[in-house]
């Protein structure tokens, strides 16, 4: 098993990110592009807790490695199952994804959660993501290690452009945002 | 907002997450956590795509990973 990590904090509110965070793979974002479809498989909210609850289906089209393809075979078209947790009193977002294809020669599972910045609260929020990827596949450990440092590599690649594309989002949502009230203001 | 997997659904996809998005910013994150008024909208959105999920195979492949959110469950579902 390989682990990749990553944090940073974004120069937003957190309830600014976690309601920009259901539209990061929107045509603002013209980084995460490989992501073709987001879809809702449900969602609740806890009545005791008051936490949101949502499973999505994400698909992505993404070429892979020619090595990677000829031993695996299959289209470029993969799919990945996420729930989400939604705190509202805590302030806190966790989001929890899993590989649904290729799910029996790849493990990867990844934890992202967004909470208030500890240094800066009010304004500022926290990203943490983590990625634990494990080949299942039969055989050498040669190969399976290959599998998983290549699996990290693009893993990497995918989380850099994620953060840029996401930056996007935000900057556009706080604009349409503020538009949106000033038109709100001056039609009351 | 993002695409639906199933191009037929994409109106009413469109019209859920417009609902969600609103009813989310102006109302859950301010304390209004039981109001549910795209409830309607989830309905038709998700009958439309069960047939996608199903005509692709994804939904077996959903029955398999679900069995394991009991843990995430169990972990983030509830307040500590």
């Amino acid at each position: 098993m390989k682990v990749f990590s990553s944090l940073c904090t974004f120069d937003y509110s957190w309830e600014e990110v976690s309601t920009a965070n259901w539209r990061k793979y929107c045509p603002w974002n013209d980084k995460s592009t490989h992501v073709v479809g987001v879809d809702t498989l449900s969602r609740r909210v806890d009545p005791d807790t008051g936490i949101l609850r949502t499973e999505r289906l994400i698909t992505c089209n993404q070429t892979v490695p020619q090595w990677v393809s000829s031993l695996f075979g299959g289209s470029p078209t993969s799919h990945v199952y996420e729930v989400s947790y939604v705190d509202p009193v805590l302030k806190k977002v966790t989001m929890c994804s899993t590989n649904l294809t290729w799910a029996n020669v790849l493990n990867v599972r990844e934890t992202v959660i967004y909470q208030p910045s500890e240094s800066s609260p009010p304004s500022t929020t926290d990203f943490q993501q983590e990625a634990k990827i494990t080949a299942l596949c039969g055989g050498w450990q040669k190969i399976k290690n290959k599998v998983e440092e290549a699996s990290v590599e693009r893993f990497k690649e995918n989380a850099k452009h994620g953060r840029e594309g996401f930056e996007a989002v935000l900057e556009m949502s706080r604009r349409v945002f503020s538009e949106q009230r000033e038109r709100e203001t001056s039609a009351a | 907002m993002a695409a639906s997997i199933a191009p037929e659904c994409n109106d009413i996809k469109e019209k859920y997450d417009t609902c969600f998005l609103k009813w989310y910013s102006e109302k859950y994150l301010r304390g209004n956590t039981t109001s549910n008024e795209c409830e309607d909208l989830f309905a038709k959105y998700k009958t439309c795509l069960t047939k996608t999920l199903k005509e692709r195979g994804i939904d077996n492949m959903l029955d398999e990973v679900r069995k394991n959110t009991p843990e995430t469950d169990a972990e983030y579902n509830r307040r500590t």
